[in-house]
């Protein structure tokens, strides 16, 4: 159970990006939807702590993440993978290379350093590759692959980390209706296996057709949070609802 | 991008190479206007300079030598490039954007490299003549040294293209630092890297022989030797034998360079 409460987030510049956020993520997919700068990408951040938010809580189990100290938090990390938009590979590397990376976490400071993997971590390198659809591709460098194939590199990194939840910032806003099929459908079939999903999204349809749930952002609050049969007109229009007043100037 | 940075500095090297050719040939013509005698002049100097300046049977004598003072000098350029390329892999890590974790520490490291890097390797060199004496190591120094900035600068704009999002997301996977330094930003800029590491072995083997006629050592001194006693064929000799080692060193690290960034 990951569990987020009293959250709050405000940038140097004075930028608002959440206000007592209060959200328990449940098992399954959960798309987070919300208009540009309604704070998704700042809530998902928090949660493995590439954002500091100032108060609150984000709990995975009984493990507090906001106030974790340094090596408690790299453990907490190689609990949750995370995949973005842009990919962020090591371009330069094959991909079986950046499968490998997903365990660096799990190693010693020295196995780290000399890149030391396992027969067995090797191995599941390359059955991940397999499974998310490119056993062919593993030497293959990154810079060579398309798109979807490079996001998908993503996700079997994500998987090597043996993750309870995988963080996923609009994983499929750069690609091709067919590569956004294949990696929504992995992420729903991760899901089914166990592994929290969580997703921003900025396709409400896409959210409807593969989110168990969903939790909508707007101003940096929470405005929405239930199952995705739930998300009905007025679900929606406040979601996406600009306000009134010109809070921003 | 060092690729294009390269074709720049050698059309730079040849627009510099022709337009001190025509501030010569200017200088003259100003200086001595409507003297046929002084344009002639700079002929029958040029034609001066082919004559005692072509290497004959005595000079080919001095070739062993001559040979064994270019090597020298090569070693001398290739070590201080070399030893320079380590520390400046370290402060180029330490002075980029992305890998930097101290603060004060990059906008240190970023101000050596500049104050480094403008203080020409002709002053060091002469700098160090006082400490150090004439020999080898002295031109090992103002090299390492002047290398020291260029590739500490050029270090950091590579180890810069490995994105901070690729970083970001090996320090999502609970990765610590070095292990991410080691099995992901270096093997991304590697390509990179050496080639900058290239350029500045060919270009140290040029100015090792200047700084070595400063420093008394290697093939520069073996030419300021020959220059001063008068022993024009043999200095032209040495000439020679740098043109042709600096050409086919350059067209090696070219090959190189190809072969790493592709
Ligand atoms: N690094 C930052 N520094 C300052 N302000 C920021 C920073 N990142 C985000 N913000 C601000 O915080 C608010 C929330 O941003 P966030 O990126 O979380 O929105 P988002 O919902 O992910 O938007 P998008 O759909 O465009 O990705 C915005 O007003 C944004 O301008
Ligand atoms: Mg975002």
């Amino acid at each position: 159970m990951l569990t987020i409460a009293g959250l709050n987030k405000t940038y140097p510049n004075h930028k608002r990006g959440l206000e007592a956020v209060n959200v328990t993520f449940a098992p399954g997919v959960t798309a987070i939807i919300g208009p540009s700068g309604a704070g998704k990408t700042t809530l998902l951040r928090s949660i493995n702590r590439l954002i500091t938010p100032e108060s609150g809580s984000v709990r995975l189990g009984d493990q507090e993440i906001r106030t974790a100290n340094a090596k408690a938090l790299r453990k907490i990390r190689h609990r949750i993978g995370m995949i973005f938009q842009d990919y962020n590979l090591i371009e330069e590397l094959a991909a079986i290379d950046n499968v490998l990376h997903g365990c660096l976490g799990g190693k010693t400071w020295l196995a780290g350093i000399l890149g030391h993997y396992t027969a067995a971590e090797q191995a599941r390198a390359y059955e991940l590759l397999a499974e998310v659809g490119l056993a062919d591709f593993a030497t293959q460098r990154c810079a060579d692959l398309s798109g979807g194939q490079k996001q998908r590199v993503g996700i079997a990194r994500a998987l090597m980390q043996s993750p309870e939840v995988i963080l996923c910032d609009e994983p499929i806003a750069s690609l091709d209706p067919a590569s956004t099929q294949a990696v929504m459908t992995l992420l729903g079939d991760l899901a089914k296996r166990g592994i929290m999903i969580i997703v921003n999204l900025h396709q409400v349809d896409i959210a409807r057709q593969y989110a168990d749930h969903i939790v909508g952002v707007n101003q940096g609050r929470i405005v929405f949070d239930g199952p995705t049969a739930g998300l009905n007109d007025a679900a929606l229009a406040a979601i996406y609802a600009k306000e009134a007043v010109a809070e921003d100037a | 991008m060092p690729n294009l940075y390269l074709r720049q500095t050698a059309r730079r090297r040849w627009l510099t190479l022709i337009a001190a050719l025509g501030l010569l040939v200017a200088g003259q013509l100003w200086l001595q206007l409507n003297d046929r005698q002084a344009f002639m002049g700079v002929w029958a100097g040029l034609a001066w300079l082919v004559h005692n300046f072509t290497p004959d049977a005595a000079a080919w004598h001095d070739l062993p030598t001559i040979t064994y003072q270019l090597w020298r000098t090569i070693v001398i350029a290739i070590a201080a490039t070399s030893v320079a390329a380590i520390v400046a892999v370290g402060l180029g890590l330490a002075g980029a954007a992305t890998t930097g974790r101290i603060r004060w520490l990059r906008g240190g490291v970023r101000l050596f490299a500049s104050v480094m890097r403008n203080f020409p390797f002709v002053a060091w060199a002469l700098v160090l003549l006082f400490s150090f004496k004439q020999n080898d190591f002295t031109g090992f120094l103002a090299l390492f040294l002047m290398t020291i900035g260029y590739l500490t600068r050029a270090f950091i704009e590579t180890l810069e293209e490995v994105g901070g999002g690729a970083i970001e997301a090996l320090e999502a996977t609970g990765a610590r630092y070095w292990p991410i330094v080691i099995q992901g930003v270096l093997p991304a800029a590697i390509g990179g890297l050496l080639s900058w590491v290239l350029y500045m072995i060919e270009n140290n083997i040029r100015d090792a022989t200047l700084v070595g006629m400063l420093t008394g050592t290697g093939i520069g001194f073996t030419f300021d030797l020959y220059f001063k006693s008068f022993r024009y064929p043999s200095a032209g000799l040495v000439v020679v034998t740098l043109i042709i080692t600096t050409i086919a060193i350059e067209l090696l690290a070219t090959h190189l360079r190809q072969v790493l960034t592709h």
